[in-house]
């Protein structure tokens, strides 16, 4: 059975090793898979209600001058 | 008839040069490297199909063990690849010498199980006993566990040969017949060619298959040492 004369053995393995772990490695590693970006959810401010819209004084009740 | 049965499977000296390396290398040629953002669509398939692949198989290990994603891939694509390639007529099948195989399956199969031993030592030793023998035949168990686990990669890789190397023989052996029936008797000769379209088309399964094998087992190989 030719598959069992060692003699061709090591540069078949040789060249097997090269083609596996060097050359088909190179090829893969160089594929890349892009992500699905998701957009983020943006939280949405509450909406100032309109009389706060300005502070005035009588809100600090601190700094009245009492 | 035996010299001329076997021929297929020397490994191809030309005037002297040890043209198998040009051979193993050729169906890397294949996969052209992706160079661009957007890619042709044959590089575009395979990168899809190593998606699919690589998603499916390495869903059951964890972060360790994902770490072999690449090694995986690349072995498969090179063990199918290699197989296809040697469907058609006239070619030289690399996975059909022992030695090949051998030498994928022993560095693998010893890469998973030192991996074993050094992230989980005591796990990997526990494998040798399963839970719950009975006291007396805890040697003899430990002995078969032994042999068991030693064996994995020599069936790794006469599992590949042999699997190749058979379906390559049937049709060499089933073309011959149908060759040599052609002159006898017409419909014979076709009822044999069915059989060799048959065969052919399960050679075409068993080559993706045997891949397929051999990449998991190396994995499952992997999954009990991680």
């Amino acid at each position: 059975m030719p598959q069992l004369d060692t003699s061709t053995w090591s540069i078949t393995i040789l060249s097997m090793i090269i083609t596996l772990f060097l050359v088909f490695q190179l090829k893969v590693s160089k594929y890349y898979f892009p992500e699905d970006p998701k957009p983020a959810l943006v939280a949405t401010p509450k909406p100032a209600t309109p009389w706060e819209k300005k502070w005035t004084k009588i809100y600090f009740p601190l700094l009245l001058p009492l | 008839m035996n010299e001329n049965l076997f021929s297929s499977f020397i490994t191809p000296v030309m005037m002297g040069l040890p043209i198998v390396i040009v051979i193993v290398m050729f169906p890397s040629i294949m996969f052209p490297s992706p160079n661009r953002l957007i890619n042709n669509r044959l590089i575009s398939i395979q990168q899809w199909l190593v998606q699919l692949t690589s998603k499916q198989m390495l869903a059951i290990h964890n972060q360790k063990g994902q770490t072999w994603a690449l090694m995986l891939m690349s072995l498969i694509l090179f063990i199918g690849s290699t197989n296809l390639l040697g469907l058609l007529p006239h070619s030289f099948t690399p996975t059909t010498q022992l030695s090949l195989n051998l030498g994928m399956a022993i560095p693998l199969w010893a890469g998973t199980v030192i991996t074993g031993f050094r992230y989980k030592t005591k796990a990997s030793l526990a494998h040798f006993l399963p839970r719950g023998t009975p006291l007396p035949l805890i040697p003899m168990l430990i002995i078969i566990e032994t042999i068991s686990l030693f064996i994995q990669p020599m069936a790794l890789a006469v599992r590949l040969t042999a699997n190749i190397t058979a379906g390559h023989l049937l049709i060499h052996l089933i073309g011959g017949a149908t060759l040599a029936l052609m002159n006898i008797s017409a419909a014979t000769a076709m009822v044999t060619f069915m059989i060799l379209i048959l065969l052919t088309i399960l050679e075409f399964a068993v080559a993706l298959i045997q891949a397929y094998v051999f990449t998991l087992l190396v994995s499952l190989y992997l999954h009990d040492n991680t």
